[in-house]
């Protein structure tokens, strides 16, 4: 799924209370995962709320809500960023980043992230892709497309790096995505 | 100045407030990715980022 489609998305109580809507996504700069939320109220005039939601409370991340046992598990903001933060964080937004290959080439600016949850609860809830708006490098300037990551990246705010090799996987679409992400970790698996 | 022109002044002048006011909430509850945030200031060292 992609991030845009997790941002606004209510977040729920098991017992049915409707506590918060995610605002920021917190992307651990280390592991290539997502390590929590920042919130905001729910309704037109609320603004961000002085909680977040680390990834590790988040009992169900649906297609309509993020489920959660209660709103005890909610923190101050301060310790969830605490705890995907790294030395000297820059704590940039990743859209609107550009995407650098390690070969230097420009290969588009990100328009959103893809993400993918592991299948058992508690599993984590990792960034396989970028989808960006191709440079003249991916040869389709302009049109959307998605690139897959390696199992654990470094991030930073302003330049993402990937492996040259992303290039030749890129997908048009989600639905080939999942076969191109497994296709390009095990050529670098097979790289010595 | 006529009557009607006051009411169209006021009209504007609250549709603009109306605007700026949803303009700057909409700004307020957009959604970012953040990565590698920075580390809080701890509770007494005031700006340690470590």
């Amino acid at each position: 799924m992609r991030t845009s489609e997790v941002m606004k998305r209510p977040v729920v109580t098991m017992a049915g209370e409707d506590v918060a809507q995610i605002k920021d996504i917190v992307y651990a700069s280390g592991g290539g995962a997502v390590g929590g939320f920042t919130l905001a109220g729910r309704g037109l005039f609320a603004g961000p709320l002085k909680v977040g939601l680390a990834w590790r409370f988040v009992a169900a991340l649906g297609a309509d809500a993020v489920m959660i046992s209660d709103d005890s598990v909610l923190q101050p903001i301060a310790e969830v960023l605490a705890e995907s933060a790294s030395t000297g964080g820059s704590g940039g937004d990743v859209l609107g980043s550009q995407v650098l290959t390690d070969a230097g080439t420009d290969l588009g600016k990100v328009v959103d992230i893809v993400l993918q949850v592991g299948d058992t609860q508690g599993g984590q809830c990792d960034v396989v892709g970028y989808e960006v708006e191709a440079s003249e490098a991916l040869g389709s300037k302009g049109t959307r497309v998605l690139i897959p990551l390696p199992d654990t990246l470094a991030a930073s705010g302003e330049h993402l790096m990937v492996p040259a090799r992303a290039k030749d996987f890129v997908a048009q679409d989600l639905a080939g995505f999942g076969a191109a992400i497994l296709a390009f970790r095990a050529q670098l698996e097979g790289t010595p | 100045m006529q009557w009607w022109a006051w009411l169209v002044i006021i009209v504007l002048v609250g549709a603009l407030l109306v605007g700026g006011v949803l303009a700057l909430q909409s700004r307020r509850r957009r959604g970012r990715v953040i990565v590698d945030p920075v580390r809080p200031p701890s509770q007494h060292g005031g700006g340690d980022r470590t």
